[in-house]
Parts: C-alpha cells; structure tokens; sequence
C-alpha cells in the first residue's frame, strides 16, 4: 500500500500488516513484534528521511517467503543509513534510539538498500514452522 | 474514514489525591507518533500546573505504545526528577509492558498494579 507520510497513517498500515502476520501464522507476540517494528520504521521515516514533511510517499508491502513474513518499507528521503550511524550507547533515561533496538531485536532479519532516491528497509520475521498455514501469500499492493 | 489513531483522550479528568499529593491521570487511545505531541502537552501542562511530587498514570486504557510514547513518558521523568517527585505507572497492558522492559524503563519508572498501590507506595 501507498500512503502519504503522515503520522495519521500509521495506526491504520501497522494493523493491516499486523492482520496479515496472524493470517501466515505468527503467534500474538510475532504479530505485536512485527506490527511495532512497521510503526517504528515508518516514524523513522516521517521523521529523518522525509523531515516531518507530511505528503511524502512510502510504499509498504508484505509476502510470504522461505518461511518468512517480509515487509518491505520504500521512502525517497534523504537516503541516510540508520544502520551505518555512529553507534551510541543506549541510556534509558534518554529519549531516541529505541525504534532501531526494537527492530534489531523483534525481527529475524533487517536489511537497509539504498536506492539512490532513498531507502528500502526489508524486515523479515520467521514464522514458526509449526504455524505455518500457507493460506495467505503472495504481495499485498 | 479516520482509521489513524484519534487524539489522546483523559479519562475522565486529572484528579489531585490530597492525602498523598498526587496528581492521577488516566488515557484512553493508542499513542503513536501521531497523537503523542497530545501526551506531551497533557503531561508537562500538568507538571507545570501542579508540580507534583508523585505523578500517577492510569493506562489501563492504553493498549498500545510506541516509541515516541516512550520519549513523553521519559521527558516528563526528567522534568519531574528536578523537583524531587516520581512519575508511576499502573494497570499495564501487555504490549506496552513489553516495549517498556525492553526500553529498561519498567525499573526508571515506578510500576504499579493499580492506582491504589501506586498511592501507597512510598
């Protein structure tokens, strides 16, 4: 799906990623894990790749693959890296860094590739091989 | 159709516990980026107003949270620390006790099991 980066949108793309986890097969955590690492990558995006700009596209799709739920997160912001930033020490008594914690910890796999006019974030999440019920796949538009 | 999350909503109001004094107040939504500039201003409007040593927050009714939540919540911890007071948090919900353990603020924070527990706490 399409929407413009506007907060307002968030809600609405992580329960329809979060509808189609427990459709493949996560459990209630896979799916509360995989829902939140879609709101923290798109505030990433509305706040440091777009800037609080408000009308700016990201495109968020998700498919079943080799076992996996992939989301794939496009913007074209400024292109920056969130992974090859300078690493800081995590301080919980300082606001920031929590979204990359989350997705470096609650997904299987995160992957950023440039694209010269911006960035493609691919989060995979593993869906446990006993809950696998193969009735939903393909790419959600 | 609006099916972004709506603006923070008090529940019902804030209320001042004379016996300890405490400021009390309860949400009702979940909070994200879109409406936490809403808890923001809730909250430092009512550090400001009442300068509270203990700050209680009902969020029985707050099923989700994300990380600009968390932000709020610690920028008001800092506020409130400079005058000595405590911001509580009670009535948990799953999801936002998971994001809170795993921001290691379930042990910044004062957590509670309800109001009346945080109340007594000393």
């Amino acid at each position: 799906m399409t929407v413009e980066s506007d907060p307002a949108n968030i809600a609405r793309v992580r329960r329809e990623v979060e509808d189609l986890a427990a459709a493949v097969g996560l459990d209630a955590q896979g799916v509360a894990e995989t829902g939140l690492c879609v709101n923290e990558a798109m505030a990433n995006v509305i706040r440091h790749a777009y800037q609080g700009a408000k009308d700016r596209p990201i495109v968020v799709r998700a498919h079943c693959q080799d076992g996996c739920l992939v989301v794939t997160i496009r913007d074209w912001g400024n292109g920056v890296n969130p992974a090859k930033l300078p690493p800081r020490p995590f301080d919980p008594t300082q606001p920031g860094g929590l979204g990359l914690i989350c997705l470096g910890r609650m997904m299987s796999q995160v992957d950023y590739v440039p694209q010269g006019d911006g960035m493609l974030l691919v989060m995979k999440k593993q869906i446990p091989q006993a809950r696998r019920g193969g009735s939903v796949s393909g790419a959600r538009p | 159709m609006n099916e972004g999350n709506p603006g923070l909503e008090m529940v019902p109001s804030t209320r001042v516990d004379q016996k300890s004094g405490s400021v009390i107040a309860s949400f009702r939504s979940e909070i994200d980026l879109h409406n936490s500039p809403d808890l923001r201003t809730v909250l430092l409007d009512l550090l400001a107003k009442h300068d509270p040593k203990r700050l209680v927050l009902n969020l029985s009714q707050v099923p989700y949270m994300d990380s600009s939540a968390i932000a709020v919540l610690v920028e008001a911890l800092q506020k409130i620390r400079k005058s000595g007071g405590r911001i509580f948090l009670t009535d948990l919900q799953p999801r936002v006790k998971g994001l809170l353990e795993i921001a290691r603020l379930d042990s910044i924070f004062v957590v509670a099991k309800n109001e009346a527990e945080a109340l007594a706490k000393q």
